[in-house]
C-alpha cells in the first residue's frame, strides 16, 4: 500500500479560499467528529447538534477568509464557535441567562490535525480534569458544558459564592499546569 | 479592571470559560477591547478553555450531515442563474401570413378555448419530462454520494473505536543516528487488527521510498505502509491488519523505491513496544 502526504490544515485553508470542495470534505473528516463530541454534550439533542456542525462547516466554506491561519489555531476556533453556539442555543430555551459569548482569534499550542494526536491530546485533557479534586472539576463542566457563571453555578449547588468563584479560580489555574506539564 | 490590567492571569481563563458574569464580565470585555497585549492573552485561555471540550465523550455525526452539506456547497452557486422570461410575440410584427394563420384559427370559439389548454398540456409534459430527467440524475448522483459517505462514516467509525479503545496502545518512534530526522507515532490495537501511522520525517533520495512494519513478536516483520516524505508535511494512514498480530517494535525502513516484501534497507525510525 502507497500512501501519500497529508495535507495540514492551513493548506486546506488555502484550498478552500481557491473553492476546492474536496478541501472542506477533508477539514469535515478530520474536525466534525470533535466538534460533534462537544454539540452533544451541551446540548444533549443530537438534531440540534447536527444542524449547528453542518451550519458551521457551511459558513467556513462561504467564508473562510474569517480563520486567519497565520494567527491562530483552527481546531481551536471551531470549538470555540461550536461550543459558543451551542451554549447560545441552550440559552434562547432561557432568555434572562445573558448575552452571546463573542468569538476570537485562538491561540492553541497543540497539533490537533491527525486523529493520533488528537487522541494523545485526548488523554492529556481527560487526566488533567480527573486530576482535579471533585468539587473543582464539577465546577469547571458545569461552565464549560453547561455555560453557567459563577453565580448560576453557586445557585445550582447550593455553595456559597467565594467558594464556587475559589474552586474555578484554582481549578483553571491547575488544569494549565496540567495540561503544560 | 476596564483601564487596568486584569490582576490574575487565570481571569482570562475564567472568562474564556464563561464563569465571569455582572460587572467582572463588562469590566473585563471593556480593557481587553482596548488592550492588544490582554486580548493576545486571552487568545492563548480561549485556546486552553477550548481544549475542555476533548473531554466530551465521543461522537461521530450522522453520514447525512455531511451529504447535505457537500449537496448545499454544491447547489448554492446555482442560485445565481436567473432564467429570461418568455416573451410573446408582438402582433405588430408578425408577417401577414401569420396574421392570416392566426386570425383563421382563433376565429373559432372552441379553437380559442382549446388552444390555450393544448399548449399548457404540451408545456406541463416538457416540464414534467425535464423533472424527471432532472430528478434520475440527482438520485443517480446521491446514491453515489450516499455511498461514499457510508463508506467514509464505516471509516470514521472505526477510527472512533480505535482512538477509544483501551486494548489500543501508541508507540513512539524516534530516528536513528545518521538517518534522516524525523520522528512518529503508531496506534495500534491488535484485536481490532487496525493501525493508524502520523509521522513527519524528512525526504528520503528520490529513488527511495520509507516502508513502516510491524515486527511481531513471533515470525516475519509484516509491511505496513510504504510513502514518500515531503519536507515539513505530515504522513497519516490508516490500515488494516491480520487481527491478532502482537507486535514487538514498529520500524521505518529506508527500501528501493514502492518498497519490499520484506525489509532489506536501514532503520531510520524505531519504536519498542
Amino acid at each position: 500500500m502507497s500512501v501519500e502526504p497529508r495535507a495540514t490544515d492551513a493548506a486546506l485553508m488555502g484550498r478552500l479560499v481557491q473553492r476546492d470542495e474536496t478541501a472542506l470534505s477533508a477539514l469535515y473528516d478530520r474536525y466534525a467528529g470533535m466538534l460533534t463530541s462537544v454539540l452533544n454534550r451541551v446540548l444533549h439533542d443530537t438534531q440540534a447538534a447536527e444542524e449547528i456542525l453542518q451550519d458551521i462547516f457551511f459558513q467556513l466554506w462561504n467564508s473562510p477568509s474569517r480563520f486567519d491561519a497565520a494567527r491562530g489555531s483552527l481546531p481551536g476556533w471551531l470549538m470555540v464557535i461550536a461550543r459558543n453556539r451551542a451554549i447560545s442555543r441552550l440559552r434562547r430555551h432561557n432568555p434572562a441567562a445573558g448575552d452571546e459569548l463573542p468569538e476570537n482569534t485562538v491561540l492553541m499550542p497543540f497539533n490537533l490535525e491527525t486523529a493520533v494526536s488528537q487522541r494523545q491530546l485526548v488523554d492529556r485533557v481527560k487526566r488533567a480534569l480527573e486530576n482535579l479534586p471533585k468539587e473543582q472539576r464539577a465546577a469547571v463542566e458545569l461552565a464549560y458544558f453547561e455555560g453557567l457563571t459563577h453565580s448560576e453555578i453557586a445557585e445550582r449547588t447550593g455553595d456559597p459564592l467565594g467558594t464556587v468563584k475559589t474552586r474555578l479560580r484554582t481549578g483553571v489555574e491547575t488544569l494549565k499546569k496540567n495540561l503544560h506539564s | 479592571m476596564a483601564n487596568t490590567h486584569p490582576t490574575r492571569e487565570e481571569d482570562f481563563d475564567l472568562y474564556a470559560l464563561g464563569a465571569l458574569g455582572g460587572d467582572e464580565k463588562r469590566e473585563f470585555e471593556s480593557h481587553i477591547a482596548s488592550c492588544s497585549a490582554c486580548t493576545e492573552k486571552f487568545a492563548a485561555a480561549q485556546g486552553r478553555i477550548a481544549l475542555l471540550a476533548l473531554a466530551a465523550p465521543p461522537a461521530v455525526p450522522s453520514a447525512v450531515v455531511k451529504q447535505q452539506l457537500m449537496r448545499s456547497i454544491q447547489e448554492s452557486p446555482k442560485k445565481a442563474i436567473q432564467v429570461a422570461p418568455r416573451i410573446a410575440k408582438d402582433p405588430a410584427r408578425q408577417t401577414p401570413g401569420e396574421k392570416e394563420r392566426s386570425q383563421g384559427f382563433f376565429g373559432h370559439w372552441w379553437a380559442a378555448v382549446l388552444a390555450p389548454v393544448g399548449i399548457a398540456f404540451a408545456i406541463a409534459t416538457i416540464f414534467l419530462w425535464t423533472q424527471n430527467r432532472s430528478l434520475d440524475k440527482q438520485l443517480t448522483a446521491m446514491r453515489a454520494s450516499l455511498d461514499i459517505q457510508q463508506h467514509e462514516l464505516s471509516d470514521a467509525r472505526e477510527v472512533a473505536d480505535l482512538m477509544h479503545s483501551s486494548d489500543t496502545m501508541t508507540v513512539a518512534l524516534a530516528s536513528m543516528p545518521g538517518m534522516p530526522k524525523g520522528s512518529a507515532h503508531v496506534m495500534y490495537n491488535a484485536k481490532m487488527g487496525m493501525l493508524m501511522y502520523d509521522g513527519k520525517i524528512d525526504p528520503a533520495p528520490a529513488d527511495k521510498s520509507y516502508q513502516l512494519w510491524i515486527v511481531p513478536m513471533k515470525g516475519d516483520p509484516i509491511s505496513a505502509g510504504v510513502f514518500k516524505a515531503v519536507q515539513g508535511e505530515p504522513n497519516h494512514w490508516m490500515m488494516k491488519l491480520p487481527e491478532g498480530v502482537q507486535p514487538k517494535v514498529f520500524a521505518v525502513t529506508m527500501e528501493p523505491a514502492g518498497g519490499m516484501p520484506q525489509p532489506t534497507g536501514p532503520k531510520v525510525l524505531v519504536g519498542t513496544v
